[in-house]
């Protein structure tokens, strides 16, 4: 399946499904918009047409579909995201698609990075929207809720964004994919022979080598992390910790005045 | 690894990040721009996250790590940003902030809401009373207590209203 800048085949199957998804959203949000059925089902098939387009363009085995099952709820749930008017089932579908990501990042050996993604987004970061939007929101929408700010051009940027992505990341002048290279040591922590024979590195000398050069455990991404990435694992406490101080700093309630 | 699943999957991390712009730019109300700077991140991660898996090293995980750290800070900091911002104005909308932008933008103004009005139905009202056009309402009417228009004074009233 490579197929070539130049080919017409390649751009069709390229920019109909971008095409598609971008004008089943303009459907989907005038149709919930003006409760017209007739504009919702022009959505929902310009999308399932998109998402047939993009699959029949992808490969087919056994791990693609299942990467591609995740890729197509995670697009549905950034779709729903996108057209809902309540705000708290625009949290849902984000919830959904971030939910899927998870899943991929599973499929993509980062099991340690899904967990945290499931509990800090979809965990912590939901139940902190949804209970700022209970504290900030009437029953009855708003009218910030069911206007948009010109969503055409919205939607047009995004089409064009994603056509050059695409054009980046599958042209045939775009980004070379090279083969990994297994000769370069990729962290600090596989160590030369002698140094891990030494006695200073008892850990690291009961490990078999091959636990340590194999990606993909969580244990071989806690050594790299905290010895190729301690000032960046530093930082970050750092970071964090401003965060804390400057979010309840922001979120107090003003003094009252004191006479 | 297959290089076509590293290229869709870069073309999907594409996707959710097209996807969070395009709530960004058209969206209103600050939670949900907010939700929407979240899902580019999540794009963003699938990237990194996919190339990690691609060059067979942790640098990419690393780095997505980063980024959720970084996304965690950008959440609180941004949830006591709207907390604080409606405490002052009682509202969730951007445009309440609109006269901290240039004076130079022109105001756009604001169209009303059409929300629903094509299954928009208005309750059918029994038809009662004088129709007006037949029988105009005499000058000398006077309403009783009640209100009820039956009773019709014999002196002469100044209305000058109905007229």
């Amino acid at each position: 399946m490579d197929y070539q800048f130049t080919d017409p085949t390649w751009q069709l199957g390229m920019i109909t499904p971008i095409v598609l998804g971008a004008l089943s959203y303009l459907f989907l949000q005038h149709g919930v918009l003006a409760k017209s059925k007739q504009l919702i089902a022009a959505g929902v098939i310009s999308f399932c047409g998109a998402i047939v387009f993009a699959i029949g363009f992808a490969p087919s085995t056994m791990e693609s579909v299942m990467l591609m099952c995740f890729c197509s709820i995670a697009t549905v749930g950034g779709i729903s995201f996108l057209v809902a008017r309540e705000p708290v089932y625009a949290a849902l579908g984000f919830a959904t698609a971030v939910l899927s990501t998870c899943g991929i990042m599973f499929m993509q050996s980062a099991l340690f990075l899904a967990a945290a993604t499931m509990i800090v987004y979809a965990g912590a970061t939901i139940i902190i929207f949804l209970f700022v939007l209970m504290f900030a929101q009437q029953t009855q929408l708003r009218t910030y809720d069911v206007q948009l700010t010109h969503p055409v051009v919205a939607a047009a940027i995004g089409a064009v964004l994603l056509i050059t992505i695409t054009m980046c990341v599958t042209g045939e002048k775009g980004i070379k994919l090279a083969s990994p290279d297994a000769s370069r040591p990729y962290s600090g922590a596989v160590l030369p022979e002698e140094l891990r024979s030494s006695a200073a590195n008892d850990f690291l000398k009961n490990q078999p080598i091959e636990s340590i050069l194999v990606p993909g455990t969580t244990a071989g991404l806690g050594r790299s992390l905290y010895t190729d990435y301690l000032i960046a694992v530093e930082l970050a406490g750092a970071v964090l910790l401003v965060a804390t101080i400057g979010a309840i700093a922001l979120a107090q309630r003003p003094a009252e005045n004191l006479s | 690894m297959n290089d076509t699943i590293t290229q869709n999957l870069l073309v999907f991390g594409g996707v959710l990040f097209c996807a969070g712009l395009v709530g960004f730019l058209s969206r209103r109300s600050l939670i949900l721009m907010f939700l929407s700077l979240e899902m580019m991140l999540s794009g963003v991660s699938v990237n990194l996250i996919t190339f990690a898996r691609h060059h067979q090293n942790y640098q990419g995980q690393i780095l997505a790590i980063m980024v959720l750290t970084i996304a965690a800070c950008e959440a609180a900091i941004a949830l006591a940003l709207v907390v604080s911002l409606y405490r002052r104005k009682a509202t969730l909308d951007v445009k309440a902030w609109d006269d901290l932008s240039e004076t130079i933008v022109p105001k756009v103004s604001e169209s009303p809401v059409r929300f629903g009005d094509a299954a928009m139905e208005f309750p059918i009202l029994t038809p009662a009373g004088l129709d007006p056009l037949e029988r105009p309402v005499p000058s000398d009417f006077e309403a009783n207590e009640s209100g009820t228009a039956d009773k019709v004074s014999t002196r002469t009233h100044e209305v000058s209203s109905h007229a």
